[in-house]
């Protein structure tokens, strides 16, 4: 965890740095005189991010306790590879909404995560988004009469 | 009354597969409406403007014979509304009920709106918006004049702004009598009315939700250029010898391009709603005047509100952003 | 209070009773689904209630509300995916009782926090709405200045382990909600010439994205090891495992007690909201524990807390509704339109011009928390199973549901690339270890907190010297300093605790710190 403090510390300080310097200005102008500035709370907390990175950059810098495993990352392959699926997953599903309809999307979404997931069964693939997107149908339109999209 | 259930995405579905089987005509005039319509509202539920829209949904659904659903698509004051209205097809099955404050005001203080009275078609006005100047019931002033007076006397006083719009009024009356204000910044009309009831400032804007404080509030002056029928022995701004009046009213605004006759008969169910016993109960529950406009008298007063307050802003200096 | 009887008189038919059950009922569910919220529900319900007669509608839609608080603890507990920010802490320390095999306890504590807070807050509101409501008004800006800072103080302690990572959190949350336009100048601030965002981020997505669907993506990368310990936990096979044993009701009543309190407190002063509520009871049980480094591994006494707080905060946040017709809370804001709808105009008239109806809703109140007893004590059970399903089923499930409650804030795709991003950067919180507590306190009042300050500047007359006319904004001013003191030296005495005590890395253990 240390090392992964330092590098967290790094990116979160330059980070900070890149909104004071540069997003801030850019994005909010200052503001009329008498009144305080829309700046002043957006970049003091900024302020406050990039000396607590720095902070936290040195506390982790020093050597750490004997003994404690160091793991190379905390994350582990798999939690990253699920990151990279769900990505994907809803990636899919954005497109089916923008080139087919809701309804698709929603479905994709369901088909793509228990794809994604390693579902193999066909009667679960095709049964689970019928059943989920059909239960939500039924609540919003017919109980509540509300229409979503 | 119908309900308002839509069959949404199937019957988009089936709409979809009629018209690819040319089924399906173009909507004529004599035809409309042959399916639900869907209101936007620029507001989240639970409003002023959401509930007198709903309760207008409610009177042109009976009339039109079509289920009506109400959306509500907050943000940005209503302009993301808005836009959404301006990619919908000008066929008539999506139309937009907000203030008109969305096309005649807010292009003015935000940068990132620039809608124009041409952007969009009117078919007709409901209700109007009774904005004014509001302060405590047992204030030692009861017109602005008073006010002015006693604020005079009393530097360094509080008022309650909503928004650049309500700033710049007072801005305007305390250059030209040189008084000494301290600008409270309020977020919504509930803020508002804590602020007035709490004593924390001596005046402020009020939306037209001071009506439902009868014993607590009294206004000073009305910002519009008409009297209130509400309060009609108080003052306009006008009258008090500010050019400042900006009259605000729920709309029905559609896509541009939506041809006449579609805009005819909504603004005809429209017209339903001044004499419809439940609409009016609920709009006096929330003391909201009825002052029905049609699509001609509608199209003019944007046109005429939108160069009025153009005029305004430009005078007071005020610079969208 | 003769009325209240003539009230329980009208109440008590079944015609009226259905409804509210029927609300109750719904709400639990939508809240037990993780993506769907109160919020949702009652805005999304008020149509259907045109065709029921005023005191069925408003009962149904308060039926709603006070439901929904209760069953968001159910996703929260079971799924490690709190179905609104305010049932965030009950997460806590509710899942790793579920991954101790006992779910069944930790839903009852649940229930039964929930209720009774509702319970009690419901009397309160009854009792005292108009006294309450005018002491309400009393806080203006300045002083909710110095509370609000107050409880900023209050639950940054919370971040535990490493403070420096908390208040980072805190900062960066705090920074987001600056987004939008700012109140007073209708400046845009980092909107990037998005419309949609001049509003500022919606917390709904943003907690949805944040707490659910980062926590099932991980989930989804663990998913093996979790299913594999899910089986090994032989559900509820002790019966001291599904049930709450006497010696956790004596730990436990204090609890429910302190966090009733400062729900309802919460829920009057305006613009606080649930979430704050909830953490703050939270927080305060654990400082008050003397046990506080054992919260976020399966204190019970976690769960009642936070429950008991975020169910008061609904009844209590209808005070100065009913009492003064000003919104407290977002839930109270939309009810308005419900109730005008119904021909009930909340406000000091409402008492005045329709007793009766007031009478009727009270008292259909007061049955909706019974009611609500009844509905998640019988659905805990099927609830329980839950745990068991595969996650790779539950996880897609999830997900949509999750879209669906993005989508339903603001009818648009926008929020879910909202939800999305903050997905994502939940993901890297929760696995570097910096606390989601302390960002969603630092989003919540951080708005409020600067609003309240402009204001104050005005209403001081830019004059500090005009402080000690707000003698209430000056007793919290001085908490808040005791607070920041007492959290140093006792974080301090944690740490110490922590390095002490021998954990194994457990995945199981999700809070952030």
């Amino acid at each position: 965890m240390r090392r992964a403090n330092v590098v967290s510390g790094v990116v979160l300080g330059l980070l900070s740095l890149l909104m004071l310097f540069a997003v801030i200005p850019a994005q909010i102008d200052p503001g009329p005189d008498g009144i305080v500035s829309p700046r002043l709370v957006p970049s003091m907390t900024m302020i406050l991010v990039a000396a607590l990175s720095v902070l936290l950059v040195v506390n982790n810098m020093r050597a750490p306790e004997p003994g404690a495993p160091e793991a190379s990352l905390p994350f582990t392959r798999a939690e990253l590879a699920a990151l990279l699926k769900i990505g994907a997953v809803f990636a899919l599903a954005l497109g089916l909404y923008f080139l087919v309809s809701p309804l698709a999307a929603g479905a994709g979404l369901v088909v793509g995560a228990l794809l994604a997931l390693g579902e193999r069964r066909p009667v679960v693939i095709v049964l689970m988004p019928a059943v989920l997107l059909l239960a939500l149908w039924l609540l919003f339109y017919k109980v509540l009469g509300t229409a979503i999209v | 009354m119908t309900h308002s259930t839509r069959r949404g995405v199937l019957g988009a579905a089936v709409a979809l597969a009629l018209g690819c089987t040319g089924l399906a005509a173009p909507a004529a005039a004599e035809d409309y409406p042959d399916g639900p319509i869907t209101m936007l509202v620029g507001y989240a539920a639970g409003g002023q403007t959401d509930l007198v829209a709903r309760a207008t949904a409610k009177v042109m659904s009976e009339q039109l014979g079509v289920p009506i659903n109400v959306v509500n698509k907050p943000g940005a004051g209503g302009a993301v509304a808005a836009r959404e209205l301006q990619k919908a097809k000008p066929d008539g099955y999506t139309v937009l009920f907000h203030a008109n404050t969305v096309v005649n005001t807010a292009p003015f203080i935000m940068e990132r709106v620039d809608f124009k009275p041409d952007d969009f078609e009117y078919a007709g006005m409901i209700t109007a918006y009774q904005v004014g100047l509001v302060t405590q019931k047992g204030a030692p002033y009861d017109t602005l004049e008073e006010f002015v007076a006693w604020a005079k006397q009393n530097p360094g006083f509080s008022y309650g702004s909503l928004s650049p719009a309500s700033r710049m009024y007072m801005e305007q009356i305390a250059k030209k009598e040189g008084l000494d204000v301290n600008i409270v910044p309020l977020k919504g009309g509930g803020d508002m009315i804590n602020a007035i009831l709490g004593h924390q400032v001596v005046l402020a804007l009020s939306g037209g939700i001071h009506n439902k404080y009868p014993d607590e509030m009294k206004m000073v002056t009305a910002l519009t250029s008409f009297r209130h029928p509400s309060d009609p022995d108080v003052l306009t701004i006008e009258e008090n010898g500010y050019a400042l009046g900006m009259d605000s009213r729920t709309t029905l605004i559609l896509p541009k391009g939506t041809p006449r006759p579609v805009l005819e008969k909504l603004a005809g169910a429209l017209k339903a709603a001044e004499t419809d016993e439940g609409f009016k109960k609920i709009v006096a529950a929330a003391n909201i005047p009825i002052m029905y406009l049609d699509v001609d008298q509608s199209a003019k007063e944007m046109a005429d509100s939108y160069a009025k307050n153009k005029g305004i802003m430009e005078s007071v200096g005020i610079v969208a952003k | 209070m003769e009325h209240l009887i003539t009230g329980f008189q009208d109440v008590l038919t079944p015609g009226i009773l259905v409804w509210v059950a029927v609300g109750v009922t719904l709400g639990y569910v939508l809240g037990a689904l993780p993506g769907l919220g109160k919020a949702t529900g009652v805005a999304v319900a008020i149509p259907l209630t045109l065709y029921l007669e005023p005191v069925a509608a408003l009962g149904m839609l308060i039926g709603i509300a006070k439901g929904s608080a209760a069953g968001s603890a159910v996703s929260a507990i079971l799924l490690n995916t709190p179905g609104e920010p305010s049932s965030a802490p009950t997460a806590l320390d509710g899942y790793p009782l579920a991954r101790q095999g006992k779910a069944q306890k930790a839903l009852k504590m649940g229930l039964f926090a929930s209720v009774i807070g509702d319970f009690v807050s419901t009397m309160i509101l009854i009792g005292l709405a108009a006294p309450l409501a005018s002491y309400a008004l009393l806080i203006g800006p300045v002083e909710l200045c110095a509370i609000l800072l107050f409880s900023l103080t209050f639950v940054g302690g919370l971040s535990g382990g490493s403070l420096t990572k908390g208040l980072i959190a805190a900062a960066f949350g705090v920074f987001f909600a600056t987004v939008g336009l700012e109140p007073e100048t209708f400046i845009p601030r980092m909107t990037f010439g998005l419309l949609e965002l001049e509003d500022g981020i919606a917390l709904v997505p943003m907690a949805i994205g944040m707490l659910a669907v980062a926590e099932m993506t991980l989930q989804a990368g663990n998913m093996r090891a979790l299913d594999v310990e899910a089986a090994r936990i032989s559900e509820g096979a002790r019966r001291e495992d599904r049930v709450v044993l006497a010696s956790e009701w004596r730990r436990c009543v204090p609890v429910i007690a302190r966090g009733t309190l400062i729900g309802s407190a919460v829920g009057i002063l305006p613009g606080l909201g649930a979430s704050v509520g909830s953490f703050l009871s939270y927080g305060a049980t654990r400082r008050a524990s003397a046990t506080p480094e054992k919260y976020g591994t399966g204190m019970i006494e976690g769960v009642a807390a936070a429950e008991s707080a975020d169910n008061a905060v609904v009844p209590s946040s209808l005070v100065p509704l009913f009492a003064l017709g000003i919104p407290g809370s977002v839930i109270a804001a939309i009810l308005i339109a419900a109730f005008i709808l119904h021909g009930l105009t909340p406000g000091p008239l409402m008492f005045k011009q329709q007793p009766r109806l007031v009478a009727d809703v009270y008292a259909s109140m007061i049955c909706a928390s019974l009611i609500m007893l009844v509905i998640g004590y019988t659905g805990q059970r099927i609830f329980a199973q839950v745990i068991k399903v595969p996650l790779r089923l539950i996880i897609p499930g999830v997900l949509l549901l999750c879209s669906v409650g993005a989508y339903l804030e603001t009818g648009s795709v926008f929020s879910i690339y909202v939800m999305l991003f903050f997905a994502l950067i939940g993901f890297f919180a929760r696995k570097l270890d910096f606390s989601f507590v302390t960002f969603l306190i630092g989003f919540v009042i951080g708005p409020s907190l600067e609003l309240t300050f402009r204001q104050s500047i005005q209403i001081l007359d830019h004059d500090v010297a005009n402080l000690p006319g707000h003698p209430i904004a000056i007793v919290f001013v001085f908490l808040t300093i005791a607070t920041a003191v007492w959290t140093a030296r006792s974080n301090g005495r944690l740490a110490a605790a922590r390095a002490r005590r021998t954990t194994k890395p457990c995945i199981s253990k999700r809070e952030g710190r």
